[in-house]
């Protein structure tokens, strides 16, 4: 299977000796929904960064098609950063603007200055927003300003827009984490639905169950290594204990 | 609960100095109750003479009161447009680096700690007499003013969309336009507005300096004791503040 997105041997260091992480490597295809799962300090917000080339780790590399993120200049970077969309938390939608227009800011990197500034995109670049909307099932809202959706609309929202920045991998870190089970559903069916159309998705999780439901593989973090790669099949109850310690602690 | 003896002693070292404060400045600021008493006979006897308001140059007087709300509209329209590329610099959260931000805080507060009334004298000894010179000397100081005030409200927008905005790969510019400005586009209108509404209030008395407006008509009655005029000219100066005060706070309540 060919990958999109490879992280080699990847070490990030804070500090003296706290080893956020440890030397990770996991890659992920087109069409892949991979989940990353470990507690709270295993080192998934620094791999995220470290994947997305906003932080530049120690040591290792971060291949995007082939390409090491690492060994790129800031203009380079910028470029190969339009190939990775990033969903967050917290959603980051610009919240006085429209659902279409905080998709169109997708399309921000490829459309000339003056255009964004007086935030006329060209028909093609509009029209691509609301299909994206539409893949979203978000169409009906394009024109609501974004702080009057609820927390999983905008999520979708977030995910049109990697959608209109037409990235080859979405990286999500804890998409659903802010939202009711119900928003979380919807959100990860369309995760789920982006990567059946192709695109690479890696998506931190910290529940178990939404993994087993939604992803194809399951890279499990403890204490910055890789614990376990598996098809999410061979995810079983001892590979769980061993993530998350012996005595449920699981979220 | 008792206080301390070391509490104590604190405490009336406190209330010595606030009283020296206070006796220093008013050695200082010559202030004389008996001097406003002996004054104010010859204040009523103005008041009586200055009534009925003269009505004869009322014309010339509007046209100098027009004057200087233009001066204040014009002198904070460009210290707005000055300010948009500057506050960026000033905002801690988006300035390419410290070493820009700091020396721009410093001219900005430069700026902002002379008053436009200072910079209006420097500029009729530079470009003459007349509302100009008025115009300068607000632009500068507003400039400063909006600029930080600006800064401030950038300084307080959440980091979220501007990272996400970023992270497509969009340049700084793009960025800054497309996801910050909407977002504090009403706080910085407002801040205009109040600055808008200040600076015809200040420049009233730019014309004592004699750069323009209202102001210069008001020093020259002053000067020639004519009180039926300078009645004329305070009515309009209220008149006028009252009406763009009101302007200004409908305008900024219907900012959401």
């Amino acid at each position: 299977m060919s990958t999109v997105l490879r992280a080699e041997g990847v070490v990030k260091t804070y500090g003296r000796d706290l080893r956020a992480v440890a030397g990770v490597s996991l890659s992920v295809a087109p069409g892949e929904f991979v989940a990353v799962l470990g507690p709270s300090g295993a080192g998934k917000t620094t791999l995220f960064r470290c994947l997305t080339g906003l932080t530049r780790p120690d040591a290792g590399a971060v291949l995007l098609h082939g390409r090491d993120l690492c060994r790129l200049e800031r203009g380079e970077l910028r470029r190969a950063r339009r190939e990775i969309a990033l969903i967050f938390q917290q959603f980051n939608l610009i919240r006085r603007l429209t659902a279409q227009q905080n998709v169109l800011a997708g399309r921000m990197a490829t459309v000339a200055t003056w255009r964004v500034l007086a935030r006329h995109f060209p028909a093609a670049d509009r029209t691509l927003a609301l299909r994206c909307l539409e893949r979203v099932g978000m169409l009906e809202r394009a024109e609501a300003r974004a702080d009057q959706l609820s927390g999983g609309q905008q999520q979708r929202v977030a995910i049109a827009r990697a959608l209109a920045q037409e990235a080859a991998v979405i990286l999500a870190d804890e998409p659903v984490a802010s939202l009711d089970p119900e928003s979380a559903a919807t959100v990860l069916d369309t995760l789920r639905s982006v990567a059946a159309a192709g695109v690479a998705v890696i998506a931190s999780l910290h529940q178990v169950h939404l993994a087993r439901a939604y992803a194809d593989r399951v890279v499990a973090l403890r204490d910055g290594r890789v614990l376990h790669d598996v098809p999410v099949a061979e995810l079983d109850t001892r590979a769980l204990e061993q993530i998350y310690g012996r005595s449920g602690d699981a979220a | 609960m008792r206080r301390t003896p070391a509490a104590r002693l604190r405490f009336a070292a406190i209330v010595l100095l606030v009283a020296t404060f206070y006796a220093a400045s008013w050695q200082l600021a010559q202030v004389s109750p008996s001097k406003l008493w002996t004054g104010l006979p010859k204040m009523a006897s103005w008041a009586r003479k200055a009534w009925p308001p003269a009505t004869d140059e009322l014309p010339v007087l509007l046209r100098r009161a027009a004057e200087t709300v233009a001066m204040a509209a014009i002198g904070t329209t460009a210290a707005a447009l000055l300010a948009l590329p500057v506050c960026a610099l000033a905002a801690r959260n988006v300035t390419p680096s410290l070493a820009v931000y700091y020396p721009v805080r410093w001219f900005l507060n430069a700026l902002r700690g002379i008053d436009s009334f200072v910079f209006a004298l420097l500029f009729v000894a530079a470009v003459g007499l007349g509302p100009f010179a008025g115009v300068l000397g607000v632009a500068l100081h507003t400039w400063g003013s909006t600029a930080k005030l600006w800064a401030e409200a950038i300084e307080n927008v959440p980091p979220g969309p501007l990272e996400a905005a970023a992270a497509t790969g969009a340049s700084r510019v793009k960025v800054l336009g497309f996801a910050l400005l909407p977002d504090v586009a009403p706080s910085m209108v407002s801040v205009v507005l109040f600055w808008w509404e200040f600076n015809v209030r200040a420049s009233t008395v730019l014309g004592v300096v004699g750069a323009g407006g209202i102001g210069q008509e008001l020093k020259n009655s002053m000067d020639l004791l004519d009180f039926p005029r300078l009645l004329t000219i305070i009515l309009i100066i209220l008149a006028m503040v009252t009406v763009i005060d009101h302007l200004s706070q409908a305008l900024r309540g219907r900012l959401e």
